[in-house]
């Protein structure tokens, strides 16, 4: 019997082995494991459409890595969210949260739920009755989103746990990344989910809402049981695909040395497929889109295919054998543009015109954060500009490259916009409310934390270009992505990498940018030019042939000390340039010439993305009337219409 | 039908045109009212932009990001200056009030009034007109209700469809539905504002009633003669708008003209449904001759040939009271 049980078990554990290799959810020159691997989650889910419910079993083998016994485990329930009195709703009614404009109709039909009916560890038996739910973050005691469990003995370093639990997640309508419109499902961020041992602690946060999400890398193999009618996508590969007879179908999904794991649902995608060819072997790529957008399917696939050609060649590889694309359907606007490890959703319609780069912006955007939340993995709770903030400067860098600096969002009806420009205004909406080293859950508001963790940072990251160099700073990404790849840096690291590989010391501009709140701002205070011989009554000027002094004063009107470069140029054709450290508040230039000052001009091209007010970095002895005359006209014409407009009800 | 519906268009075209000097007159004070209304934004703008090179992101093209700055720093603050804009708009909206009485009353008489007496008709009217508008906004806001509501249902259907076209279609669908019925009720007070010009009609609940007979009767007819003048002025403005869209951004004199022929455009295509109503009021509706509101002097005589008007079972009309010159 013993004999017996053992070849059964050799024989499924080779045919796993060979499906497996089949199936590998790696690229094809990749080879696991690429991460510690500290948990392993074994999940059997059935989906019921009508009542947007999944019921689940999960066995989760945990790895003790801590170096310490451990005996108390926190896991997430994050569904728990999205009920009245959770912290997540409390937060995004007092202070604004991404994606929740169904708050103002939200009815109770539309709550979220995870509920878990039995727990237990195996060896230590049902511990259902030792749940406890805390609030480590606000110690609000109606927060349900996160629990903890004190086994009867401590898991001994370098042990397995294995835990078993049965749960229920009720999804609510589309909301804040998670749940279901009409016959559409998300399911993100719908299993019970332990948290991460992180420098010497449990770090299980509570769900808030304006950050995301930190957990462990692992293994998952993920059986999803529903309507035979559905079409599903998921994180990682579908390994299997088995008819049960009775409507209902089981499609099984294996993943490995990701962090999270998420899927989709709908009848009514249809499936698109392509391939992109990177370093480490082909990547297929598969988009879940619906017939009434397929306008917009080139353009994903178009987008995927450049973004990861560029982050392939700059940062390092994608290792995965696949990326799902989800398309959401209209109306769930609130589920697109998320990103979950090698699954992700854009957002588009039917119709967007041309000229509008939407598609390309959100689509990059959520592939970007494949490398920076899904692979480098950094603490979204903590340090949310680690991976929101690095992949809008990656946006920008991927978009620029693809439509030019100053149109790679918008070249539309005589106007453009680049997506450094938008990264800029963000930044200047709430500049100064919170610096970016603050634990990002706790920013003042949900405009500040956008402000700061997107928008500063990135326009701090191209003003660093100005300091060490475009293609030092791409070399320092770069080593960043190889070097912390699946292990969870931290802000100091990010930082410590830079400076090393520009081989500065760049605590002074970290200390401003990152630890401080203080605004850069240069100015043109003064620039004009005077003849030597002023008090000469007979003195007639002669271009060419007069004597002039030129004085220019540059003012640093802001806390931030930054140095810059001036160009001053003379009305002979004559240029200069002039460099400035800006420590002090600030700096006189003279010129001795025959030629007068035609203009001086801070930062010409406008590289210090920090510097909050551009209109008054320069300074030109010639008056400039085309703008005015431009939005003059506009002005004048949008009155008008107004007017007329008015006129038509009298 | 279509012949008689073409007839009155291009008769109250020819109206317009006869009479092109208050168009003109329309048009110079709209001008003024968009220049004194843009005037603080631009001196605001050249107090930022005159000595900055930062303005060269928006007269070599028109850099969004650069805009928004403009918009946003408190030296500027430029959205600031959109209270004058509203302030002046709504002077349009006064003097148009006002001035209707004169257009409508020069187009009656087919003849170029002078100023005197312009403003004597336009100041003869323009409390009946005042009161005329106040009571087009019960209507106005009844077409604003159905659009709501007609706006909610094509969200919800939208909502619960699987393609989302469906939506944004049944949206379209409402916005049209909005646009057609607030197209009849402006129709109804023109001819309301025409017929109390052509009766001196005083009463302007009385004149209301009838006028809306008038135009319910012969309901067909007019719209189309509205809907196509109106359809006119919205492919104009398509057309102006995509020339302006592919003018070179330094184009600079260009882009001005053709904004402003937009908005000539729009101003002609109102007035042309002015002169249309008032041509069709004389020629189908106007069942009692009109004493002039204003005792002019003898002029030359333009001889006007009307087609007799069509029997309409319309109520007798009451000639009215002997005219004073103006109950302003």
């Amino acid at each position: 019997m013993k004999r017996q049980l053992l070849l059964r078990l050799c024989l499924t554990v080779l045919l796993w082995s060979a499906a497996a290799a089949a199936q590998s959810p790696f690229a094809p020159e990749v080879k696991g494991p690429l991460s510690q691997r500290v948990v392993a989650y074994q999940i059997d889910a059935k989906y019921d459409p009508p009542t947007h419910t999944v019921e689940g079993t999960e066995t989760l083998t945990y790895h003790n890595l801590t170096g310490q016994p451990l005996d108390t485990f926190p896991f997430h329930l994050y569904l728990n969210a999205f009920q009245p009195k959770a912290t997540w709703i409390h937060e995004a009614h007092r202070d604004g949260s991404f994606r929740t404009s169904s708050l103002a109709t939200w009815k109770p039909e539309d709550y979220g739920a995870n509920e878990v009916t039995s727990f237990e560890v195996v060896g230590m038996g049902d511990l259902t009755k030792q749940m406890k739910f805390i609030s480590p973050d606000d110690g609000n005691p109606d927060d349900k989103t996160v629990f903890q469990v004190k086994l009867p003995q401590p898991v001994a370093p370098g042990q397995d746990v294995v835990f078993k639990i049965k749960f229920k997640a009720t999804f609510p309508e589309v909301i804040a990344r998670t749940g279901y419109k009409r016959t559409f499902l998300l399911a993100g961020q719908w299993f019970p989910k332990v948290g991460l041992w992180w420098h010497g602690q449990w770090n299980c946060h509570q769900f808030h809402a304006l950050t995301e999400f930190f957990a462990d890398f692992g293994t998952f193999d993920v059986n999803i049981t529903l309507p035979k009618d559905y079409v599903i996508g998921a994180s990682g590969v579908q390994v299997s695909d088995q008819d049960n007879g009775n409507g209902t179908k089981t499609v099984g999904f294996h993943a490995e040395d990701i962090h999270d794991f998420a899927w989709t649902a709908d009848p009514n995608f249809k499936v698109i497929n392509d391939t992109f060819d990177g370093s480490v072997g082909q990547v297929r790529i598969r988009l879940l889109s619906y017939d009434s957008h397929q306008r917009s399917w080139q353009p994903y696939m178009f987008c995927v295919k450049e973004s990861m050609k560029r982050f392939d060649q700059w940062y390092g590889p994608y290792p995965y054998a696949q990326v799902t694309v989800v398309d959401p359907p209209h109306g769930a606007g609130e589920a697109g543009g998320m990103e979950y490890p090698t699954f992700f959703t854009g957002d588009s319609g039917w119709f967007i015109p041309k000229g509008f780069h939407f598609i390309d912006l959100v689509t990059e955007h959520e592939f970007g954060h494949q490398y920076w939340y899904g692979m480098v993995a950094t603490n979204e709770f903590e340090n949310a500009w680690l991976d929101e903030g690095i992949n809008s400067y990656t946006e920008v860098k991927v978009l620029d490259s693809m439509y030019g600096e100053d149109a790679s969002i918008l070249n539309w009806l005589g106007a453009q916009l680049g997506e450094r420009g938008e990264q800029r205004f963000n930044y200047l909406s709430a500049p100064d409310f919170d610096p970016l080293y603050r634990l990002s859950y706790r920013d003042m508001s949900m405009g500040s934390y956008g402000a700061i963790s997107y928008g500063k940072t990135a326009s701090l990251l191209l003003t660093l270009e100005t300091i060490i160099g475009e293609q030092t700073l791409k070399n320092a990404l770069h080593t960043y992505f190889m070097r912390y790849r699946f292990t969870h840096p931290t802000s100091e690291d990010f930082m410590r990498t830079v400076n090393e590989v520009a081989g500065q010391d760049l605590s002074w501009y970290w200390d401003q940018a990152v630890y401080g709140t203080q605004m850069l701002d240069y100015e043109v205070q003064r620039a004009d030019s005077t003849p030597v011989r002023w008090f000469d009554e007979n003195l007639k000027e002669k271009k060419g042939e007069t004597e002039y002094e030129t004085q220019v004063i540059l003012h640093r009107k802001g806390d931030f000390i930054f140095p810059v470069e001036a160009v001053v140029k003379f009305d002979n054709g004559e240029t200069t340039y002039v460099r400035w450290d800006g420590k002090e508040r600030w700096a006189r230039y003279v010129y001795r010439k025959k030629a007068q000052l035609e203009s001086v001009a801070i930062d010409p091209d406008y590289r210090v993305r920090l510097d909050s007010d551009f209109l008054n970095n320069s300074h030109v002895t010639e008056s400039q009337h085309g703008a005015v005359h431009k939005i003059a006209t506009y002005w004048m014409f949008l009155t008008q219409f107004f007017a007329q407009m008015l006129s038509w009800l009298a | 039908m279509a012949d008689e519906q073409k007839g009155v268009v291009a008769a109250g075209f020819s109206l317009l045109w006869r009479r092109q000097g208050v168009l003109w007159w329309v048009f110079v004070v709209n001008a003024l009212c968009g220049a004194l209304g843009a005037a603080p934004a631009a001196i605001r703008t050249a107090h930022a932009l005159h000595h900055s090179l930062a303005g060269q992101k928006l007269s070599n093209g028109f850099d969004l990001g650069m805009f928004v700055e403009l918009l946003r720093l408190p030296d500027v603050e430029l959205m600031r200056y959109s209270t004058t804009s509203y302030i002046f708009a709504f002077v349009f909206f006064v003097f148009m009030l006002f001035v209707t009485g004169g257009i409508l009353e020069t187009y009656r008489q087919d003849r170029r009034l002078n100023t005197g007496d312009f403003f004597a008709a336009s100041g003869a009217f323009f409390w009946r007109f005042v009161r005329l508008m106040l009571l087009s906004i019960i209507p106005f806001v009844i077409v604003g209700m159905i659009y709501q509501a007609l706006s909610k249902a094509a969200d919800k259907i939208g909502d619960r469809a699987i393609a989302d076209q469906v939506g944004i279609f049944l949206g379209w669908g409402a916005m049209l539905i909005f646009l057609l019925l607030a197209l009849w009720v402006r129709l109804w007070f023109d001819i309301a504002q025409v017929r109390a010009v052509a009766q001196n009609q005083r009463g302007m609940w009385r004149n209301l009633w009838k006028s809306w007979r008038i135009t319910w009767h012969d309901s067909r007819h007019l719209f189309r003669i509205y809907f196509c003048i109106s359809l006119v002025a919205w492919v104009t403005l398509v057309i102006g708008l995509v020339i302006w869209a592919h003018l070179p951004p330094t184009a600079l004199p260009l882009t001005f003209l053709i904004l402003e022929l937009i908005v000539f455009a729009q101003l002609l295509t109102r007035l042309w449904q002015l002169a249309s109503a008032t041509t069709w009021y004389q020629r189908h509706a106007e069942m009692v001759p009109a004493e002039p509101v204003i005792d002019t002097t003898p002029h030359p005589v333009e001889i006007v040939e009307t087609t007799p008007s069509p029997a309409l079972d319309l109520p007798p009309e009451d000639p009215g009271p002997v005219l004073p010159a103006a109950d302003a």
